[in-house]
């Protein structure tokens, strides 16, 4: 149990700067324009449609070998989802809230959700094919269309704290679906194994190819001789498997996987540079400024629009951020409109509530805490895994409506 | 000057009570049932007549959200958990009594104390719902407004959810009989309710339009009314005006809830199977855009804008894929353009009226 | 006024602090039964916060007010409107978009009862108060001359007509003390002076006492008999409008903002001027 707790742990981590990278744009646009922009978590789904996109079409159209994509290609894709969010976030501003500027707040709020609708909506039609297969079956289209998919990888999945065991020389067995190993082996119970197997393929074009992949041990725990058939999935045959070379890896009992430092790592510069860009620079003391009183910082020659925008910009590219790194650790994509990215958002929602809506730093803390409190109450009681959030939204809400790190605001009479 | 109270006293009785004013509207509700469920037939298929009861179903869902998201400006985006709430309870009140009482759901031959049971279950689905309405009015009051239009969508959501939890619909009578209680709550999880029988004609959904539409108006013109719209338009002077912000948010939110919920509570006995889905914001934002294109507090306005935002997609068969684009451009374009809806919260009669004397008691 | 009446409102010690700032500190008052009692002092000296002190909008975190023997201090200010403390807005606060009618009309609900059964069925008792509560609001309004306007929307009224609509929709509570938030801001000097009268003709009509705060000292002068001094939140000086105005602690608060303004070294002048001129316009 120590380890299945430790395990929610990272993967709490992991998960938590996501939604503190969400909630950092929510908690920004509220800071300035003090109101809930209820289309962010759309700007964020956008962001990882347009991650799927480009990747489906950069593999398509450069003839990138999509089983070893090249480091470029998460580059670009970065690029584009920060690009598209960008700018459709600065849109979103310029188009939707600026009008309203000096409306009533529930005006705003409506324009907000009608935003919010429109992103998801036209996401969900079926455009023009940008991308097919070879077979020339679509594979991406502009909009994204009503259908789930599944993110390429950008990444190689690797646990970082692996460990191998044994290596050697593999062989089939008499049957389809079985390794022979040449050496002896001792599975304990309650771990992860899985052979890393190298072997080598004919193309279509005839010319030999080394493939790895990894099998993994459809057996029970125990100690196997040298010589033992032993089961695995996928299933390879005799042919496929002869001259190939395995490797034992076993798995750690809290696995660390790259993708997850990759997150940990990005999200946290991410966080350390808003906090300087924030507090050390000239844009920075600006949005301090608004935030603290519009009309006082447009009468110190503060650029108002300019600031609202850049925050939106900011906003909408940390979004972008999290929503490029999200699919490459949960690849299946749904549909714009599906309920599950609108309860992201959310969970990134009450994460900046739950910190303090309006506090940078708070909106962090909500983030760790919010998927601390979703994993670890999943893990209690998997059912409900979205209802605790909401609890606590409530709880928070009424007993701390400012947050853990805001402060009191006082209504003007 | 004499107090409100003295004042009260000295008004006649001629005054107090005229029959024709507070019988009418009864009476048309009736008549309005009548006309809808005897003329549809004759002029459209059972295609359209169908359309019909969905149409009715979603002016009392939009109706009773006016009242707390325009009329008190207390912005919910839960309706569809209260909708949703009625229409399980409802359906299995049918389904479960007719079990219980009968053995067998739909027959033919139960159809007069089957729908006695769906008249039943629209009251249990309208207390349940306010039972609800009551606990998510309650933050409300200390929640500003785009906290409570979270937590209203978070309310939804976690209906969802516990639906989702349900166990297995009970099908026999013999499960029924076992453990009638847990029947009734066996809603079927994440597949939805199955088999309710379609008692809910023409007639029945739009008596309750009639009678949802004459206590909404009521409502408005009459002293509650006002505390509702004072605390829209300001709730510092609301309050230093004397008036209750809990009671009356309270009271909005059960009283849109109770009407939400006899809204689902019909719905399922359209042949519509209630599931889980029909709890969440989808739901819950097609009903909002009906009363903010209607017009914020226009009950009038919501009911039309219901009718038309049902019809227009039944038109328009071939742009399904474009429906919600449309709403949601239509939403924006609203805001910038006419931030108050079409009839604000005036009625539609209020425009060719021109300005009559002052009003504001009684109509 | 020459024997003293009952005090009506008491405020005794009363305080509030805002992360740090004292807001109000240690204010004390009383008016008595059908007394013109003026509030002034320079600006953020705190005034509207002790309006929002006696009507319960911030909650008092020191001392305690009553009204007529009834603690208001910790009641919800609906309560203490019911009470019989009513107000109106330094930044008016109408209901905009409701006719003026329906603002007076909203003003009596809280003498009403107002039951969801009697309102959907309209039974005879619910029309006799609805009744009621139109005859008495147009009454009000004809008193102040707005009987007019009672179809019009309450924000489409020019700005003097707003302030006279506020005083008439805080009248219809039926309130003993009527809390009056600089009615005269924005008004021109003849607007003034027929307020000064109406004001006045409140007190006698309604049998109401007044406190009211003001930053026209030759309105306050005028018609106050009793004068509170607020600056930084604390009381320098009461009295008559005489004493207030000879005070040196009043003359130096408020000849030092003028000169904070002036040069912005924060010294105070000591200076002894015509208060009437210090503050004029």
């Amino acid at each position: 149990m120590g380890y299945e707790l430790l395990q929610i742990l990272t993967v709490t981590i992991a998960v938590g700067s996501l939604y503190a990278l969400v909630a950092l744009g929510y908690t920004l646009v509220y800071g300035v324009l003090k109101f809930i922009n209820f289309a962010h978590s759309d700007v964020f789904v956008l962001g990882a449609w347009t991650s799927f996109t480009t990747a489906v079409f950069l593999i398509a159209t450069q003839g990138i070998d999509s089983a070893n994509p090249p480091w470029w290609l998460g580059v670009l894709v970065f690029l584009s989802a920060l690009v598209v969010c960008g700018g459709v976030g600065y849109c979103i501003e310029r188009f939707a809230y600026r009008p309203l500027r000096k409306a009533p707040r529930l005006n705003v709020l409506i324009t907000a959700i009608g935003v919010s609708l429109l992103l998801q909506n036209v996401g969900q039609i079926t455009g023009p094919t940008i991308a097919r297969s070879e077979q020339g079956s679509p594979l991406a289209t502009l909009p994204f269309g009503a259908t789930p998919k599944r993110m390429p990888t950008l990444l190689p999945e690797v646990v970082l704290n692996e460990s191998t065991l044994a290596k050697g020389q593999a062989q089939g067995g008499a049957a389809r679906g079985v390794v022979v190993l040449d050496q002896q082996i001792t599975l304990e119970e309650g771990r992860q194994y899985r052979l890393a197997i190298t072997r080598m393929q004919a193309g279509s074009d005839g010319a030999l190819r080394t493939i790895r992949e990894s099998l993994s041990l459809a057996v029970e725990s125990g100690t196997y001789a040298a010589g033992t058939e032993l089961r695995t999935t996928p299933r390879r045959t005799p042919e496929e498997l002869s001259g190939a070379t395995y490797e034992l890896r076993r798995g750690p009992r809290v696995p660390i996987n790259l993708i997850d430092v990759i997150i940990v790592v990005v999200s946290l510069s991410l966080m350390v540079g808003l906090q300087v860009l924030i507090y050390r620079t000239k844009m920075g003391s600006a949005m301090r400024a608004l935030s603290h009183n519009v009309e006082t910082a447009s009468l110190m020659g503060i650029n108002t629009n300019r600031v609202i925008s850049f925050t939106f910009v900011l906003g909408s590219v940390l979004a972008a951020s999290a929503a490029f790194l999200y699919p490459m650790k949960y690849p299946g994509l749904n549909q714009t409109a599906h309920g599950i990215w609108v309860l992201l958002g959310l969970k990134a929602f009450v994460a900046a509530v739950v910190g303090g809506i309006g506090n940078v730093r708070g909106a962090v803390l909500g983030g760790f805490l919010i998927a601390a409190i979703e994993f670890f109450g999943a893990w209690a009681y998997a059912p409900l895994r979205d209802v605790y959030v909401f609890a606590v939204l409530i709880l928070v809400l009424l007993y701390r409506p400012n947050g853990l790190l805001g402060k009191a605001v006082m209504e003007k009479v | 000057m004499k107090t409100l109270a003295q004042h009260t006293k000295d008004v006649p009785a001629s005054r107090a009570f005229r029959p024709a004013v507070v019988f009418l509207p009864w009476v048309a509700c009736v008549a309005v049932a009548f006309a809808v469920q005897l003329v549809a037939p004759a002029l459209f298929d059972d295609y359209w007549v169908n359309v019909l009861r969905r149409v009715g179903v979603f002016v009392i869902a939009a109706v009773s959200l006016n009242i707390v998201n325009g009329i008190t400006g207390q912005f919910s985006m839960g309706h569809a958990g209260f909708m949703a709430i009625g229409s399980y309870i409802g359906a299995s009140t049918t389904y479960t009594g007719s079990l219980l009482l009968h053995g067998s759901v739909g027959d033919d031959s139960f159809a007069v104390q089957g729908t006695m049971l769906m008249l039943g279950g629209l009251v249990a689905g309208a207390c349940a719902a306010a039972g609800a309405g009551y606990l998510v009015g309650l933050p409300s009051l200390r929640l500003r407004g785009d906290y409570l239009a979270i937590v209203t969508l978070g309310f939804g959501e976690i209906i969802r959810v516990l639906l989702e939890l349900t166990s297995k619909q009970v099908d026999t009578a013999d499960g029924a009989r076992a453990n009638p209680f847990a029947a009734f709550f066996s809603f079927n999880g994440p597949t939805g309710f199955f088999g309710t029988p379609a008692y809910a004609s023409n007639f029945w959904i739009w008596l309750f339009v009639a009678i949802t539409c004459v206590v909404a108006y009521r409502l408005k013109r009459s002293s509650s009314g006002r505390a509702f719209l004072s605390i829209r338009e300001d709730e510092i002077a609301a309050r230093a005006m004397g008036i209750d912000l809990t009671k009356y948010k309270v009271r909005a939110f059960v009283l849109a809830a109770a009407f939400g919920g006899v809204a689902g509570a019909l719905f399922s006995h359209t042949g519509v199977n209630p599931s889980p889905t029909d709890a969440g914001f989808q739901r819950s934002f097609d009903i909002i855009i009906m009363v903010v294109l209607g017009g914020l507090g226009s009950i009038s306005g919501s009911v039309l804008a219901a009718i038309l935002l049902v019809l227009l997609p039944e038109m328009l068969r071939g742009l399904q894929e474009y429906r919600l684009v449309l709403y949601a451009v239509l939403l924006i374009v609203m805001m910038l353009v006419r931030p108050q809806g079409l009839f604000g919260v005036k009625e539609v009669w209020d425009l060719w009226g021109a300005k009559r004397k002052a009003r504001g008691g009684t109509p | 006024m020459s024997t003293a009446p009952a005090t009506l409102l008491e405020a005794s010690d009363i305080g509030i602090t805002f992360g740090g700032l004292k807001a109000v500190q240690g204010l004390s008052l009383r008016v008595p039964t059908g007394a013109l009692h003026g509030l002034i002092g320079p600006n953020g000296a705190g005034k509207t916060t002790a309006f929002n002190l006696l009507t319960g909008v911030y909650q008092t975190q020191t001392g305690s007010v009553t009204l007529a023997g009834t603690t208001l201090s910790g009641k919800r200010p609906h309560e203490i409107a019911l009470a019989g403390l009513s107000r109106t807005f330094q930044n008016i606060r109408l209901f905009g978009e409701l006719s003026v009618l329906d603002n007076v009309m909203l003003g009596s609900h809280l003498r009403g009862t107002h039951r969801l059964i009697r309102t959907v069925f309209r039974t005879p008792a619910f029309v006799r108060q609805e009744e009621a509560m139109r005859e008495r609001a147009l009454e009000l309004l004809g008193i102040f001359g707005l009987q007019g306007l009672a179809a019009e929307q309450a924000k489409s009224l020019p700005y003097g007509d707003q302030r006279r609509l506020e005083i008439c929709r805080a009248l219809a509570t039926e309130p003993k003390v009527l809390l009056l938030d600089e009615p005269a801001a924005g008004m021109n000097p003849s607007e003034k002076k027929s307020l000064a009268s109406t004001i006045r003709s409140i007190r006698e009509r309604f049998g109401v006492a007044i406190l009211l705060i003001e930053h026209d000292m030759g309105l306050v002068m005028d018609i106050c008999e009793h004068i509170t001094v607020l600056d930084h939140g604390q009381v320098i000086s009461a009295g008559t409008p005489r004493f207030v105005q000879d005070d040196p602690k009043v003359i130096e608060a408020y000849l030092g903002v003028v000169e904070e303004e002036g040069t912005g070294n924060g010294e105070r002048g000591t200076g002894k001027a015509s208060l009437g001129k210090a503050s004029a316009g």
